[in-house]
């Protein structure tokens, strides 16, 4: 399924709350305040329901930056295009 | 956050209704004070006893879609009982305006989910009416307190049930349990007013009980609903509170071409509309039959439509397949003028407000045109498969309504401004009574090699009752047991199921003192004293074992443990120094015995597999 990266920092900053401006490759639960573990609860539903796949209970705790969501993403069949 | 930004994501909700632009509501209201909404506000209190954390972001977008601010009050896990019973509780003391309970079957009644074919005819009945008794209880508490609308729930029945495909077969067997239970369920509130049922049964059937429930997150974290669930079952919470809030809608605006009939009736004439028994006029037929429906429900029928009003009267009047009749609409505007004048010309005429309308065309451009000129009036688009309008019509349930008269209304403020409250001491006895049912039994011992990893894991996890979050490994254990240290345990089961391993305490010796270096319990566990069974067990130990002549216990603040801040107090241990980072307390091991409560059996026999 091919979906442009646009699409999931858009469901990045709706469930964290933030600008969507302000995510990039060292967006993490480090590094955005609003990443706790209840609203990674919400991102995992939230991505889960946006691109209809289903994450493993393994890849559930893997992704906690955006670089890493990218790529569990990837191996769930999702190609990313980006707006360049 | 402004106002402006709340209308901005609610109008987005609207097009893309989506888990994650619910959160993108949530979070905006979570940064907006009330009066800046400039919403009524609706406090809803929340009793439940599984993890519904996932569920709060839809339900906080519907209820300001909805036109209000909303105010949860989450209740704690699995302490329903606590908070009916004591009259100071928060679910009373903020005086919210409606109550929802959600309650998984699996913890009310886990043998009759999990072990159902062990359980005896006279056990399964039992147990039906254990659940019943103690709902009863549970709302007769609350009706001592408050008189506001409260939403149960009913109950699943299993994705597989017990028996099998002999399952269904008899009475005996699970599926007729459930049922049963769901039945009785509905008895039972009937003797209280205001009690409501929402079904989760009918809803998860709808979409396919295995879509409903996550075993992931039931296994992690007992949050059972799954991902495909979480947005219907919120709107199914929306529209309770429409309805009891008196947000339903009462007027049903109809277009006509290509929604009452396929085709336009001014090019094709009477004649030619497909409207009949033959596909794709039968289409059309199933809708008007649903719209007749919500006419004998009590909701007011108009029409808006461009075309010729005669032309339109000819087929309300002469059409042999028409269901829909002059006499059904109570009003019209048929004309060539814009639509949005058109409602408003109808909303006077039946003299309702825009905000009681809901405005059905299969027209993008007139629906974006109502929706940008009169924001109140309720939009449905309808989509171009004419099969797919009725279940469209059904689902948004603008219209369903629960009786709540005036006369209800008024009864509810007059209770509020009498502030009935019940004497401490029938809730009192009743917290106690309901503690000793629960039959409870800690197991308390010294950490060995087959509870040390469970016992550093909850180190590391637990942070709302932990006294002073200090975060150990199992390394760290054993070094702190070689230098003396004792570090204890504590099990707990009841008569409904067995927690494991759920507390931990360590006790840190120096001559004649001891210190209390970490205390934590689960969340699991909290509410039944269990934490004042732990504390005696390890004075006890610290007198009667070490020879200690006084206890020193800290308390260290976090965000997240606020609700212990004043544990030791409680405790009856004294005060010796406070900073706002951090209090210390003393208990001097006199006679001062700390008593275990009644309710909780404690067991300290060491196992003798170390198990």
């Amino acid at each position: 399924m091919k979906i442009s990266e646009d699409k999931l920092k858009q469901v990045l900053a709706d469930v964290f709350g933030i600008d969507v401006k302000t995510i990039n490759d060292a967006s993490s639960v480090d590094t955005v305040a609003e990443w706790d573990s209840l609203r990674h609860l919400n991102l995992v539903l939230a991505l889960e329901q946006q691109f209809d796949i289903v994450l493993s209970g393994e890849q559930t705790v893997q992704i906690l930056n955006y670089p890493l969501i990218k790529i569990v993403l990837e191996e769930l069949g999702i190609d990313f295009i980006c707006a360049k | 956050m402004t106002k402006d930004d709340l209308q901005v994501a609610l109008s987005r909700l609207t097009k893309e209704t989506t888990y994650s632009v619910y959160t993108a509501v949530s979070n905006i209201l979570d940064h907006l004070e009330p009066q800046e909404s400039q919403m009524a506000v609706l406090k809803v209190a929340i009793l439940r006893n599984f993890t519904v954390d996932p569920l709060i972001p839809v339900i906080k977008g519907e209820i300001a879609s909805a036109g209000f601010y909303p105010m949860i009050q989450l209740g704690g896990y699995d302490t329903i009982a606590q908070e009916v019973f004591d009259s100071q509780s928060a679910l009373y003391v903020t005086q919210p305006d409606l109550v929802f309970v959600f309650q998984w079957l699996e913890i009310l009644a886990p043998e009759f989910v999990t072990r159902f074919p062990s359980l005896s005819h006279t056990q399964v009945n039992d147990e039906i009416d254990r659940v019943l008794n103690m709902l009863s209880q549970f709302i007769t508490a609350m009706r001592q307190h408050t008189n506001v609308p409260v939403v149960v729930n009913n109950f699943l029945l299993p994705c597989h049930s017990a028996f099998g495909i002999l399952d269904v077969q008899s009475e005996q067997y699970q599926t007729h349990a459930i049922l049963k239970l769901n039945l009785d369920l509905l008895r039972c509130f009937k003797k209280f007013h205001d009690v409501y049922l929402i079904d989760y049964m009918s809803l998860m059937m709808r979409i396919g009980s295995e879509q409903c429930v996550d075993e992931r997150y039931w296994q992690i974290g007992r949050a059972p609903l799954g991902r495909n669930v979480l947005i219907p079952l919120g709107q199914e919470y929306g529209k309770f509170v429409r309805a009891l809030c008196g947000k339903a809608r009462k007027c049903l605006v109809l277009d006509c071409d290509n929604v009452l009939w396929g085709g336009i009736l001014g090019e094709e004439g009477l004649n030619n509309i497909k409207l009949g028994a033959a596909f794709p006029g039968s289409c059309y037929q199933s809708f008007q039959r649903e719209i007749l429906n919500l006419h004998d429900r009590g909701v007011i029928l108009a029409l808006c439509s461009k075309n010729n009003e005669q032309d339109v009267l000819e087929v309300l009047r002469d059409h042999p397949d028409m269901l829909l009749r002059e006499n059904n609409f109570s009003t019209w505007q048929i004309n060539w003028g814009d639509k949005a004048s058109n409602l408003m010309r109808i909303a006077q005429e039946l003299n309702i407000g825009l905000d009681s309308i809901v405005f059905v065309d299969d027209s993008q451009f007139e629906c974006d045109l109502v929706r940008k000129r009169l924001p109140q009036v309720a939009v449905l688009q309808l989509a171009s498969d004419p099969s797919s309008f009725s279940a469209a019509l059904n689902a948004k349930a603008y219209f369903d309504m629960l009786i709540f008269s005036e006369e209800d209304k008024k009864r509810n403020q007059m209770y509020r401004d009498q502030s009935i409250r019940k004497s401490l001491n029938v809730s009192a006895g009743s917290i106690e009574e309901y503690l000793i049912s629960l039959e409870m039994v800690a197991q308390i011992g010294i950490v060995n090699e087959a509870t040390i990893a469970r016992v550093a894991q909850l180190t590391q996890k637990t942070n709302q009752f932990n006294l002073t979050t200090r975060r150990y490994c199992e390394g760290d254990i054993g070094m702190m047991q070689a230098a003396g240290a004792d570090i204890f345990y504590l099990k707990l089961r009841d008569r409904v199921s067995d927690m494991g391993l759920v507390g931990v305490a360590i006790a840190k010796y120096s001559g004649q003192q001891a210190e209390i270096d970490t205390f934590l319990l689960s969340c699991r566990v909290l509410g039944r004293r269990v934490e004042e069974a732990f504390l005696a067990q390890i004075l006890y130990y610290a007198k009667a074992r070490r020879n200690c002549s006084s206890v020193l216990g800290c308390y260290y603040s976090t965000k997240k443990n606020q609700q212990v801040a004043d544990f030791y107090g409680r405790m009856g241990f004294r005060l010796t120094a406070k900073t706002e980072l951090k209090s210390d307390w003393e208990f001097a091991l006199g006679e001062n015995y700390f008593l275990t409560p009644a309710c909780i059996k404690v067991n300290t026999d060491e196992p003798k597999d170390g198990k």
